[in-house]
């Protein structure tokens, strides 16, 4: 599937993790090209949840290589995955709860000018706030700017955190079951966005919808207990007797 | 009246500064007032780490402490004018507050609380044993400094309405900065930190280091509360580095509203007018202020002036 | 310097160092720290279950302290008192949780933990005026005076009745909670209180019983405590800091570790009075700040829990 004189944007060598005694991931192996939009499929408990973790730096594996254009970046820490342009959004929304949907954005986005000075005024730095405003129309959240995101409903404030992830420009977007709770609508809706987004960037993908998955990616990736099982095109996934075998029934 | 405290809200220096002139005259006796200023001061410091970041230190007494000795050491024992003595104060503490930061950041929640009181207590431990220079047990006699030097002008340092307005001058700079951190970008990235460290880190803020930073700054802060209570009474007591007087500034926070700007200013003046009262007639302070701070734990836990604030739907920008 | 058979000369502080001498000292020291275990345990139990660290942890053990020689003063009898003051602290442990702790749960982590700060100032105040501000006179009971020889030297009675006694309670602690149901629904709750409440079991109960376990624990230190040292109201203060020391040079959360660090403490501390006697304090929380450099998690900790 991957064109030999071309980098993967990210790659996972041999990656392992161990929780205790309990074997997480085992040996995973897998490139990701730039400019492609893949989803990471499997049943419960197969590792995905892990799988993403590792390749978004929540945690180093505990044996194996992370590769991000060529570049060792295995350990990093996680808020150094965000500065070389790897960004991610959580299953369970993580957002600023008590400051509003305008703040939120725009503290992200200073991380490029503002980021920790002290001593000046924070709205005295035009180029954050104008982000904010842009990545906030973009996700369809610039009426809802000033409202605090406890107060949003459950789609916007996953649309508010892909806006978030947004900020700092990744190359490499890595979303976590980015449809979790949300109604019909709602999804589509994301649907929508992630197609876009994947334009313009990779993007990995963890889902669990498998009709969203075959409409929106040209690859998937299956883990099962923890291990490799199969890769492909949605169709090859679909009549792979290993994966069929695997889910068994499951949608 | 809520347009009023608005206007509050977007000058709160200026006021406070305006509401600070007049102080002293509403307060029974200058020395309370002046207390108020340094405890307030030193609330206010300890909230920047507890009440912005989320982080309940129980060491802070360690930064008042070791302002409040350095000082007195510089003037004691070294003969150094009142600003050099200010400056080692607040150096000094500054430089604790990188020790004791750089150790308790690496552990997290209710364990920061426990470690931070261990570690405040090699502070009191050591400035204890180190009796020569800070007189043990007795605490540090003797910094006095009756006439201030400013801009060649002599002023009389122990008339206690002037030493109220050369102490609320060089509060209000400190409150003023404090003001300015917390509008910075490092303000938001502070309470991004408090909201959701996952998702700060994400974004890509280094979330130990700016722990740090801010820990210094407070640290910075509560030293130069201490420098000028040593100014102000003379004396270090021993007590100025225990940890039930960190567990004062936490009172403090938490009765005046530790989300708030004000709050720990307010809940400083608080405890200590009610301290003031209530030891005229009794004994039995302590078991006084622990009941009440119980109450306020139970059912109020915004505080004086954060119940105020949201009772006016003040709570954007509401510090 | 010369070096003399059997004698070593090291500070100034010392005019001759024995084998003998450093026995008795460890000794002391493992009677120092067996307090230190007990109460480290006492706190680690409360801590592992609700996820709160008691404040009031010092105040409970001075409580102790007192009940301890007040039930002794009227009933004479100074077993009866090892089971009453438990008893009397647990029960005051039981209504902390139930009436000013468990409303604060659902809050964020730290409610509680500053709620029992609140209520260890009440405590102290509440022994100023009962007992009097400077407190009761200590009293060993009459069976365990005097000393005895050791091998070593001459030990006092009560530390090794206080070095035995811990180390029986300890061990019930530990049966308690590995080999019998109610510890099993404790353990298990400690690891997920979802699973326990599917299970049938009324949660709020064990928290209950844990926290009263916990101060009853403190309780018991604080008596068997109290022979050896004075019994005012402000002695639980320094005993906070010191059981906090002891959790983390042990690691959050472990009871082996509360253990063991509470033993080596009491021994750092014991063996720095005989050789730096001003420094005794120091030394321990001295060491506190080493492990937190070299190994925050504790010595016990889990890596990545805390570090």
């Amino acid at each position: 599937m991957s064109s030999s004189n071309q980098t993967p944007i990210l790659e996972a060598r041999n990656v392992s993790k161990s929780f205790g005694k309990f074997k997480a991931l085992q040996n995973v192996s897998t490139t990701f090209m730039p400019g492609s939009l893949t989803a990471i499929i499997g049943p419960n408990g197969a590792g995905k949840s892990t799988f993403f973790n590792a390749l978004s730096g929540a945690f180093p594996p505990s044996s194996g290589q992370i590769l991000f254009n060529g570049k060792d970046i295995t350990g990093m820490q996680q808020y150094e995955f965000a500065r070389i342009g790897i960004s991610k959004s959580f299953q369970i929304t993580n957002v600023f709860k008590q400051l509003t949907v305008h703040e939120n954005v725009r503290v992200a986005a200073q991380m490029e000018t503002a980021r920790y000075n002290f001593l000046r005024n924070a709205q005295s730095y035009p180029e954050p706030i104008e982000l904010a405003d842009q990545l906030l129309r973009r996700v369809n959240l610039e009426h809802l700017r000033n409202k605090k995101t406890g107060d949003l409903a459950h789609g916007q404030q996953r649309a508010l955190e892909i806006a978030m992830a947004l900020a700092c420009n990744p190359s490499l977007l890595l979303l976590d079951e980015p449809t979790a709770g949300m109604s019909p609508e709602e999804t589509l809706v994301m649907m929508d966005l992630i197609r876009t987004l994947a334009n313009e960037r990779t993007v990995i993908l963890v889902e669990h919808k498998m009709k969203l998955i075959m409409g929106l990616c040209k690859r998937i990736i299956v883990l099962h207990h923890g291990e490799f099982l199969a890769e492909g095109t949605p169709e090859e996934i679909q009549n792979n007797a290993e994966v069929r075998r695997v889910y068994l029934g499951q949608g | 009246m809520k347009s009023f405290f608005q206007l509050i809200a977007r000058h709160r220096v200026l006021a406070s500064t305006l509401f600070l002139m007049i102080f002293p005259f509403i307060m029974p006796y200058e020395a309370l007032a002046i207390n108020i200023l340094i405890f307030g001061l030193f609330a206010m410091g300890f909230n920047l780490l507890f009440g912005y970041m989320g982080l309940l230190s129980f060491g802070h007494a360690a930064f008042l402490g070791t302002g409040s000795y350095l000082t007195g050491i510089a003037i004691v024992h070294y003969a150094m004018p009142w600003g050099a003595a200010i400056l080692v104060g607040v150096i000094g503490a500054a430089i604790g507050g990188l020790l004791m930061g750089f150790l308790a950041i690496r552990t997290r929640g209710i364990y920061f609380s426990m470690v931070t009181l261990a570690l405040g207590q090699i502070v009191f431990y050591g400035f204890y044993k180190a009796e020569s220079l800070t007189g043990g047990e007795n605490g540090l006699r003797g910094v006095r400094v009756d006439t201030f030097n400013i801009l060649g002008m002599p002023v009389d340092f122990l008339n206690p309405m002037i030493k109220y307005y050369i102490i609320l001058f060089v509060v209000v700079l400190a409150v003023w900065l404090i003001s300015r951190i917390l509008n910075s970008p490092l303000g938001a990235v502070m309470e991004a930190i408090r909201e959701n460290e996952k998702r700060a880190a994400a974004c890509g803020f280094d979330v130990t280091r700016t722990k740090l930073l801010v820990f210094i700054l407070s640290a910075a802060i509560c030293g130069l509360a201490g420098s000028l209570r040593a100014l102000h009474l003379s004396i270090v007591p021993i007590d100025s580095l225990h940890y039930l007087q960190s567990g004062q500034a936490v009172m403090m926070s938490i009765l005046g509203g530790m989300g708030t700007f004000f709050g720990p200013f307010v809940g400083a003046a608080v405890m200590l007018y009610l301290e003031d009262v209530v030891t005229t007639f009794t004994k039995h302070w302590m078991a006084v202020i622990g009941l009440v701070f119980m109450f306020f734990v139970l059912f109020f836990p915004q505080g004086i002036w954060g119940t105020i604030l949201s009772k006016l739907k003040l709570n954007q920008d509401s510090k | 310097m010369p070096m003399v058979e059997g004698e070593f000369f090291l500070s100034k502080y010392m005019t001759g160092l024995t084998f003998e001498l450093l026995c008795m000292q460890l000794l002391t020291g493992i009677a120092l720290g067996s307090i230190y275990a007990l109460l480290a345990l006492g706190l680690c139990l409360v801590f592992g279950m609700l996820n709160v660290v008691n404040f009031a942890h010092g105040a409970f053990f001075m409580v102790g302290a007192f009940m301890g020689v007040y039930f002794l003063g009227i009933t004479g009898n100074f077993w009866f008192s090892l089971i009453l003051t438990p008893i009397a602290t647990g029960v005051l442990g039981l209504l902390t949780e139930r009436y000013l702790v468990r409303p604060l749960y659902g809050r964020g982590i730290d409610y509680p933990l500053l709620l029992t700060f609140g209520l260890s100032y009440v405590l102290i105040e509440a022994m100023r005026v009962t007992f009097g501000i400077e407190g009761l006179p200590s009293v060993t009971p009459d069976g365990l005076k005097g000393t005895m020889d050791v091998g070593v030297g001459f030990f006092p009675k009560y530390r090794l009745f206080l070095i035995a006694a811990t180390a029986v309670i300890i061990f019930a602690v530990w049966f308690f909670i590995q080999k019998t149901k109610y510890g099993l629904i404790i353990k298990a709750g400690a690891v997920d209180q979802e699973i326990v409440k599917v299970l049938g079991v009324d949660i709020a109960k064990v928290w209950l019983l844990v926290f009263g376990l916990g101060c009853a624990i403190a309780g018991l230190s604080g008596i068997l405590a109290s022979p050896t040292r004075s019994v005012n109201p402000e002695m639980g203060i320094p005993i906070l800091a010191e059981s906090f020391v002891v959790t983390v040079v042990g690691g959050m959360g472990s009871a082996v570790g509360a253990v063991v660090a509470g033993l080596l403490v009491g021994v750092v501390y014991s063996m720095t009075s005989l050789f730096f006697p001003d420094l005794a304090e120091l030394s321990i929380f001295v060491l506190m700040a080493v492990v937190l450099l070299i190994r925050p998690q504790g010595l016990f900790g889990k890596s990545g829990a805390m570090g």
